[in-house]
C-alpha cells in the first residue's frame, strides 16, 4: 500500500466494537434478520462483511450507525425487536449515537448505496454543514470544515454548486465529505460503488483509503490507525489492500467465518461464489450459445442513420449508426452521464429522436409505420420490449400474475394464450413462488427477473435494456446473463446500456456482441462504432 | 402515446422553486420571515371584506412598491398571467350572478347584469390581485433554503419539521423525473393512448406508483438524515445565520400598513363590509 | 432501488389483536378529562345562552344545543390530543413532508385545471369538487398516525401550492390549509388517534368538509350563494370530502400497504408478520 499522507481532516478516535448474542428482527417481520452474533474489532481495524443477499449485513450496519430503536417497550415507537448487545467503545450504540451529537463528535459515519438518496440540500456546501449543524458545531468552526472535507474528496466544484447538477460519483463524494466532515471513529460504508461507473468508483475507493488512513503516518514512528471501518460490498477484489479482516454472515444468525481476508477467501472460496460473492480471480462465466448460421441469414430487424438524441433540449449524442440484427447484441458503453440510457430509450421507441432516422424494417414493423416513435403502444408492445434501469418503474399491476397479463392483454393475445405464456414465464424466472405477491414487496433480484419477465410476455423481436446488472450480486448477475444469451439463441435482436465491464466482455467473447462506445470523441458527441 | 397533461406552467413555476438571480433591490434581500409573514397576514385583513375601494387601493399601493422588490418583468408577467387566468371564473361568477342593484346593463332572463354586480366582479378581481402580489414576490425572490432557515431561526418553529420540509420540497424535483420515466415505462408496457375511464385509471395507477417511489425515497432520506445526527437534540447551530433586522420590521410594518389604509380607505368611502356579516 | 437484501415487508393495515386489546383504555387522568368536557356541554345547555346577543342576524339562544355539542365535542378532542400515542420520529416526519409535497404538486396540477371546471360548474354544485383539496390531510393522518400530522401534511401541502402553483390564491391557500387540517385533525383526535380505519377515515374527510364548505361559502361566495346555497355548499362539500378525501383515501393507504411501503410506519407495524 502506497503512503499516504495525513488528510486534512484532523484525524478520528477510532472506535472499538463488541456484540454479544446480538439479533433485531424488523417490525412486521417473522424472521430475524440477524440473531447470536459475537463479534469483536479492535480500534482501527478494517473489516469486510460478506454474506448472501439477507443475511443481514445492511441490518449490522444500521444497528452499528445506532440508527435502528426497539422502542424500550413502546411499540409505537421502535421499528423492532432487539437481542443482546451491541457496544461501542461499551456504550450500547443507540445511546453512542446520541451521546455523540450531545458532544459534538460523531461516532459513527454511515455512506449508502444511493446516490440520490443521501443527499439533503440542494447546495453542496450546505449539505456538507448539515451534519455538522446538527451536531452543533460551533459556526465559526463549521465552514472551515466543510472546505477541508470538500478538500479531502477532492470535490470539483464550489461550495454553492447545486447538487442537482452532480454526476452519481460526484454526489458519492460530496455525501463522503459529509460523514468525514464529523470526524467519525468508525467508518460504516453499505455497497457504496454499486451504484457507480468504474471510474466513480475507483476515485471513492481511493478517498475512502485516504481517510482511513489518515493517522498512519505518523513519521514520529509511532503508528496510530486511523477509524475502524466496516465495509459491505459485494465486488471484493478492488477493496481487498485496504481489509484487515472479513467476516461472513449468515442468513438468521451470526458469525460463520472471520479471519485474515486470503485465509476466508480460500476457504470459504466456493460458498461465498455461490452465495453471490464477487470473488477475485473467479470472474463469473455465464454459458452464451455462440452464434451459428442461421442467424447471420436473417436480415436485420432495425437500422439508426446519423441517430441523435437530446436530453431536457441538450445534445448528448449524436451521429449514431447501428443495425440491429437477430442474435446480436448491441452494447452502448460508456461513463455514466454520457447518454446511454437516452439513446436506449430512442431506440426503444420511447423518445423521438432529435435527428437522423431511426427506421424498422419490415421484417419487424409489420405493416406499421417504419418510425418506432410513431407506434402506439399496442403496436410498440409487441415488437420491442424495454427493461428500465429501476424495475419498480415498470410495475403497473396488484400481483406478479398479472403483470404478466398486462402486456400480452394490451397487445390482443387470446386469453387462454396470455395465462400459458404466463405460467410458463413464471416458471422460467423462477417466480411461481411469487405470483400473488405485489411486485413492490419483491426482492431487488426478484423484482429484477419480474421487469424482465413482463419484457418477455408479448415475445417482442428487440429487447433493450438499461444498466440490467445494476447492483446485482454474482450469483443472480450469472442467471441474467445466462438468460439473454438464450434469448439470443433465439433470435431477439438486443441493445444493452451498461457500463459493467463484465457484461461487455462476456457478450463480446461469446461472439454476439457489439460495442459501441460513446463519448470518446473529445469536444463532440459523436460516436465510433466497433465491433 | 404518452399520457399527456400540460404541465408546462407548473414545470416553469418549479422553476421558482430554484434559486433566485441575485438582486440588490432593498425588499428581495430583506429577511424571508418578513416577507412571508407580509405574504400571510395580508391577506386576512384584506379577505374581509369585497369592495372595490379596498382591494383596488392595496393593488395600487402594492404596485408602487414593486420596483423596490426586485421581480423581474418577465417574472411577474408568468406568474400574474396565471393569476388572473384563475381569478377570472370567480370574478364573472360574481358580475353575472351577484344581482347586486344598479342600473342594469345586460339582462337574459334570470340572468341580470348591474352596474353593481359588475363593481363586486372588478372587486373580486382586484382582492385576489391584492392577496396574490406579495406571494408572488416572496417566491420569485427568495431561495428556499434560506426561507427555511429563516422559519427555524427567526420564527423559531421546529427545526426539524422545517428541515424535513426542505429536504422533501427537494425530493419534488427528483419525483418530477421519475414521473415522465414512469410515462415511458408506460408507453413501453402497452399503455396510453386510450381515452375516458381508461385514461383516468391510467394516470391513476402512474400516480399510485410515483406516491410510492416517494414513500421509499423519503424513508431512504429519513435514515441517511438520521445518520447525520438529525433530531436527536433540540439544540443545534445554524451555518448560516438569519438575522431579523430593523430593515425587515420596516418592511413588516409597511405591508401591515398597507392592508390597513386599504382597509381604512374603504371604511371611509363606505363600501367596506364585514363579508360574515 | 431495492437492494437485494430483504424483502420489505406487505400487508393490510388492519389492527392487530394485540392492538385491539390496549385501543380503548384510558387513564384515570384522560377519564376525568372526558368527563369534564361532558359536563360542561351539559352546562351550557342547562343554563342556556343570552337571547339579547345577536351574531350573525341569529339571535345565540337559538344555537345552544349546537354550543353545548361544540363545547363537549371540543373538550373530549383535546383530551385526545393529550392522549395522543407518541413523539414524532424522523422517519415520520419526512414522510409526512414527501405526503405533502406530493399532495401541493397535485393541487398545482389541479389548480391547472381548477378555472375550466369552476366556470363549467357554478357554486353550490361546484362543491361537491372540494374534496381534491382535503385529501393530504386524511392520507397523513392515516399514514402517519400521529397528533398533528393532518395539519401538518395539509399545511405543507398548501405551502408548497403557494410556491409552485399558478394559483389564484397566493398565500391565503396556506390558513386554508391549516383549516381544513384542523377539520380532519379534530374527528382523529376526537377517536383518540386509535381508530385509523375506513370510519376514521370518513370521519376526518366530513370534518375536513364541514371546514372548507364553511370558509368557501362565507368567504369566497358571499355575493352569490343565500342560506339555502350555504347550506347546499356545506352539504356537498362534506358528500365530496367524505368520498374523494374519506373513503379514496382509505383505499389508497390500503393499497400503500400492500406494496410494503409503510413499514417503517406506524400504519405499517400494525400489519401482520410477514
Amino acid at each position: 500500500m502506497t503512503r499516504l499522507q495525513a488528510g486534512p481532516v484532523a484525524a478520528p478516535v477510532p472506535v472499538t466494537v463488541r456484540a454479544r448474542g446480538w439479533g433485531w428482527r424488523y417490525a412486521a417481520r417473522r424472521a430475524w434478520a440477524v440473531r447470536g452474533l459475537d463479534l469483536d474489532i479492535e480500534a482501527g481495524e478494517r473489516v469486510l462483511l460478506l454474506g448472501a443477499s439477507g443475511a443481514g449485513k445492511s441490518t449490522l450496519l444500521a444497528g452499528l450507525a445506532g440508527l435502528l430503536d426497539s422502542g424500550s417497550g413502546r411499540p409505537d415507537q421502535g421499528t423492532g425487536d432487539e437481542e443482546g448487545e451491541l457496544l461501542l467503545d461499551g456504550v450500547p450504540a443507540r445511546r453512542a449515537r446520541r451521546e455523540g451529537v450531545t458532544e459534538g463528535v460523531a461516532r459513527t459515519g454511515l455512506l449508502l448505496q444511493d446516490p440520490q438518496a443521501q443527499t439533503v440540500l440542494s447546495r453542496a456546501g450546505d449539505d456538507v454543514a448539515f451534519g455538522l449543524e446538527n451536531h452543533a458545531v460551533p459556526p465559526q468552526e463549521i465552514w472551515p470544515r466543510v472546505d477541508a472535507a470538500l478538500r479531502a474528496v477532492a470535490f470539483p466544484y464550489a461550495r454553492s454548486h447545486p447538487t442537482s447538477q452532480l454526476s452519481g460519483g460526484e454526489r458519492q463524494r460530496l455525501a463522503l465529505a459529509g460523514v468525514l466532515a464529523l470526524r467519525p471513529g468508525l467508518l460504516l460504508l453499505d455497497e457504496p460503488t454499486a451504484m457507480l461507473d468504474r471510474a466513480g468508483a475507483e476515485l471513492l475507493r481511493h478517498h475512502v483509503a485516504t481517510a482511513v488512513l489518515a493517522g498512519s503516518d505518523r513519521g514520529d514512528g509511532a503508528v496510530a490507525r486511523g477509524a475502524t471501518m466496516v465495509l459491505v460490498e459485494h465486488r471484493v477484489e478492488p477493496w481487498l489492500p485496504l481489509i484487515d479482516r472479513i467476516v461472513v454472515l449468515e442468513r438468521e444468525g451470526g458469525v460463520i467465518a472471520d479471519g485474515p481476508p486470503r485465509e476466508v477467501l480460500e476457504r470459504h472460496g466456493d460458498r461465498l461464489a455461490r452465495e453471490g460473492v464477487w470473488l477475485p480471480r473467479r470472474p463469473p462465466a455465464p454459458r452464451i450459445p455462440p452464434p451459428d448460421a442461421a442467424d447471420d441469414r436473417a436480415g436485420p430487424l432495425m437500422s439508426a442513420h446519423g441517430l441523435a438524441v437530446t436530453r431536457a433540449g441538450i445534445p448528448v449524442v449524436t451521429g449514431v449508426d447501428l443495425t440491429l440484427r437477430p442474435g446480436r447484441v448491441t452494447c452502448l458503453v460508456g461513463p455514466n452521464g454520457v447518454g446511454k440510457s437516452t439513446l436506449a430509450l430512442a431506440l426503444a421507441g420511447l423518445v423521438p429522436p432529435a435527428g437522423g432516422e431511426l427506421t424498422a424494417t419490415p421484417r419487424l414493423a409489420d405493416g406499421a409505420d417504419p418510425r418506432p416513435y410513431r407506434w402506439r403502444p399496442r403496436q410498440l408492445v409487441t415488437r420491442i420490449g424495454t427493461v428500465f434501469q429501476d424495475p419498480q418503474h415498470q410495475f403497473v399491476a396488484g400481483t406478479v400474475a398479472a403483470e404478466l397479463t398486462v402486456g400480452p392483454r394490451q397487445a390482443g393475445i387470446a386469453q387462454p394464450q396470455i395465462a400459458a405464456r404466463a405460467a410458463d414465464l413464471l416458471a422460467r424466472l423462477r417466480l411461481d413462488r411469487l405470483a400473488q405477491a405485489n411486485p413492490f414487496t419483491l426482492s431487488g433480484g426478484e423484482q429484477r427477473r419480474l421487469s424482465v419477465a413482463t419484457a418477455l410476455a408479448t415475445r417482442p423481436r428487440v429487447l433493450v435494456l438499461d444498466e440490467p446488472t445494476f447492483g446485482q450480486d454474482a450469483r443472480t448477475w450469472v442467471e441474467l446473463a445466462e438468460l439473454l444469451g438464450e434469448l439470443l439463441a433465439d433470435g431477439t435482436a438486443m441493445v444493452v446500456a451498461t457500463h459493467d465491464e463484465d457484461l461487455i466482455r462476456v457478450m463480446v467473447s461469446s461472439g454476439r456482441g457489439d460495442v459501441l462506445q460513446l463519448g470518446q470523441a473529445a469536444a463532440t458527441d459523436s460516436v465510433t462504432a466497433v465491433s | 402515446m404518452a399520457v399527456h397533461l400540460d404541465c408546462g406552467p407548473v414545470a416553469r413555476s418549479a422553476d421558482s422553486l430554484e434559486p433566485p438571480a441575485a438582486t440588490s433591490e432593498p425588499i428581495a434581500r430583506a429577511n424571508p420571515a418578513a416577507k412571508l409573514l407580509v405574504a400571510l397576514l395580508m391577506p386576512l385583513v384584506l379577505v374581509l371584506s369585497v369592495d372595490v375601494v379596498t382591494a383596488g387601493t392595496a393593488v395600487a399601493l402594492e404596485l408602487l412598491a414593486l420596483p423596490w422588490c426586485g421581480v423581474s418583468a418577465r417574472q411577474l408577467r408568468e406568474r400574474l398571467r396565471w393569476v388572473v387566468l384563475a381569478a377570472l371564473p370567480a370574478a364573472l361568477l360574481t358580475a353575472v350572478f351577484g344581482g347586486q342593484d344598479g342600473t342594469t346593463v345586460a339582462g337574459l332572463g334570470p340572468v341580470v347584469v348591474t352596474s353593481g354586480s359588475l363593481v363586486a366582479g372588478a372587486a373580486v378581481m382586484l382582492r385576489i390581485l391584492a392577496i396574490a402580489l406579495p406571494g408572488v414576490v416572496l417566491v420569485a425572490t427568495t431561495d428556499p433554503t434560506d426561507l427555511a432557515d429563516a422559519l427555524a431561526q427567526v420564527l423559531r418553529l421546529p427545526h426539524r419539521f422545517v428541515l424535513s420540509a426542505l429536504a422533501a420540497l427537494r425530493l419534488l424535483g427528483i419525483l418530477a423525473q421519475e414521473w415522465q420515466v414512469l410515462t415511458y415505462a408506460r408507453r413501453a408496457r402497452g399503455l396510453g393512448g386510450e381515452r375516458g375511464l381508461a385514461r383516468v385509471r391510467l394516470v391513476g395507477g402512474q400516480v399510485f406508483a410515483l406516491l410510492v417511489l416517494a414513500i421509499r425515497r423519503a424513508t431512504v432520506l429519513a435514515t441517511a438524515m438520521e445518520a447525520r445526527g438529525f433530531g436527536v437534540q433540540r439544540r443545534r447551530t445554524w451555518s448560516r445565520p438569519s438575522r431579523f433586522d430593523l430593515g425587515d420590521l420596516v418592511l413588516l410594518a409597511g405591508g401591515l400598513g398597507l392592508a390597513a389604509i386599504a382597509t381604512a380607505a374603504g371604511v371611509l368611502a363606505g363600501t367596506w363590509q364585514l363579508i360574515l356579516a | 432501488m431495492t437492494s437485494n437484501d430483504t424483502r420489505p415487508a406487505a400487508g393490510s393495515p388492519a389492527r392487530t389483536p394485540r392492538d385491539a386489546a390496549w385501543a380503548w383504555r384510558l387513564s384515570p387522568a384522560q377519564g376525568i378529562g372526558v368527563a369534564i368536557a361532558v359536563a360542561l356541554g351539559i352546562a351550557v345547555y342547562l343554563v342556556g345562552l343570552p337571547s339579547d346577543v345577536v351574531w350573525f342576524g341569529t339571535p345565540l339562544s337559538d344555537i345552544t344545543v349546537a354550543v353545548a355539542l361544540g363545547v363537549a365535542l371540543l373538550g373530549v378532542a383535546i383530551v385526545g390530543a393529550s392522549a395522543a400515542r407518541g413523539a414524532w420520529r424522523v422517519v415520520d416526519i419526512v414522510v409526512a413532508s414527501v405526503l405533502g409535497v406530493a399532495g401541493g404538486l397535485v393541487f398545482a396540477l389541479w389548480d391547472l385545471a381548477w378555472p375550466g371546471i369552476s366556470t363549467a360548474v357554478q357554486p353550490p354544485a361546484s362543491a361537491i369538487f372540494v374534496g381534491v383539496w382535503l385529501f393530504p390531510a386524511v392520507l397523513g393522518g392515516l399514514v402517519i398516525r400521529r397528533p398533528g400530522a393532518a395539519v401538518y401534511t395539509e399545511l405543507i401541502a398548501a405551502f408548497v401550492e403557494a410556491l409552485a402553483g399558478p394559483n389564484p390564491w397566493g398565500f391565503a391557500t396556506v390558513w386554508y390549509g391549516v383549516v381544513e387540517g384542523l377539520g380532519a385533525e379534530a374527528v382523529f383526535a376526537l377517536l383518540l388517534y386509535r381508530a385509523f380505519g375506513a370510519v376514521a377515515a370518513v370521519g376526518a374527510g366530513i370534518g375536513a368538509g364541514v371546514a372548507v364548505g364553511v370558509m368557501d361559502s362565507l368567504i369566497y361566495y358571499p355575493e352569490v350563494l343565500g342560506t339555502a346555497g350555504r347550506l347546499g355548499y356545506v352539504g356537498l362539500a362534506v358528500v365530496s370530502g367524505a368520498v374523494i378525501a374519506g373513503v379514496g383515501m382509505w383505499l389508497l393507504t390500503r393499497a400503500l400497504a400492500a406494496t410494503g411501503a409503510l413499514a417503517p410506519l406506524a400504519s405499517g407495524r400494525a400489519a401482520r408478520r410477514v
